[in-house]
């Protein structure tokens, strides 16, 4: 578990509230946890992955610029996208038995992914896929009807 | 710990190739290979020597120098292999009624071991203590925790 390159930072109203959730709901582990001191529980900091692998951060709403699409009537400005390896199906319903919200049920994807939308219990968006097959760049053209230009595929 | 020492606990956790036992040994017997001195988190000013656990529930955390002298780090308030070990952490600077303490767990994760490592107490070390070398707490703690990443990295790499 390398520091990854990128790295999601996920602010909610209620991060230790959220923490217990993903890890319900999504399956993923803290691997770093700083409470906020007593009198300003939003200055805290945690991180966690998934089996070991990738890294997202969870934080509060530590200034005023920052919030959670539950401060936003449901807003969203991103939506972390997380490659699974497994079940994907067993997955979604792990989410969904924790209430979870599917916003699009597991599909096959034309470039060779399973992939299900969902949103959790502050109004984030994930999208979790997990790669199922691979596609070779003539088929994936069939199936958008025109050509990829991209020098790689896939 | 007090209600005061569980508002500032740092949480670190990794997953590692081996059984809860191996990782527990490798914890306890091999920290002298693993652990590597900080600048930061000296246990007494201006020296580094290398760790390690007298086993057992009356066992002991010390730190040896290179003269043969030793620091008592702390001393062992849980000792139960190879799921959960609890050790007393104070630095020499620490006046009789300041400590911090450290809690460790393994466990099973699949094919792997989950551990984490929780140090509670920095709240009770004020801002002005050479110890906290005048970090306000939220940034000292981030020190710390990536100090400890590293040092679960290491371990990670002997288990």
């Amino acid at each position: 578990m390398e520091t990854p390159t990128f790295t999601s930072s996920v602010h909610y109203q209620d991060p230790k509230a959220a923490l217990a959730w993903l890890e319900n709901a999504f399956g993923f582990e803290v691997t770093m946890a700083i409470d906020g001191p007593p009198e300003a529980p939003a200055m805290c900091h945690y991180e966690m992955s998934v089996g070991g692998r990738g890294r997202i951060m969870i934080g509060g709403q530590w200034e005023e610029t920052v919030k959670s699409p539950k401060s936003l009537g449901g807003a969203n400005t991103q939506v972390v996208h997380v490659m699974l390896t497994g079940d994907l199906d067993a997955h979604c319903e792990r989410a969904r038995a924790a209430g979870a919200r599917i916003l699009a049920e597991p599909a096959d994807e034309f470039y060779g992914d399973r992939r299900y939308r969902v949103a959790d219990l502050e109004g984030h968006r994930w999208s979790f896929s997990v790669h199922v097959r691979d596609v070779s760049r003539s088929e994936a053209e069939a199936a958008l009807g025109q050509p990829i230009v991209a020098k790689d595929w896939p | 710990m007090t209600q005061q020492g569980q508002a500032s606990r740092v949480l670190l956790a990794i997953r590692v190739n081996a059984t809860p036992a191996r990782a527990f040994a490798a914890f306890t017997e091999e920290i002298g290979q693993w652990w590597r001195p900080n600048g930061l988190f000296e246990f007494r000013r201006g020296r580094s020597g290398v760790l390690s656990f007298e086993p057992g529930s009356n066992g002991r955390l010390i730190e040896t120098y290179e003269d043969g002298t030793i620091f008592v780090i702390g001393e062992v308030r849980l000792w139960e292999p190879p799921r959960r070990l609890v050790v007393a952490w104070r630095q020499e600077s620490f006046s009789p009624d300041q400590s911090t303490e450290l809690h460790v767990r393994f466990e099973e994760a699949g094919e792997q071991t989950r551990v984490t490592v929780e140090h509670f107490g920095w709240d009770t070390i004020p801002q002005r203590h050479a110890a906290r070398h005048g970090f306000p707490l939220g940034a000292f703690q981030l020190r710390f925790a990536e100090w400890w990443q590293v040092m679960l990295r290491n371990l990670r790499d002997r288990a």
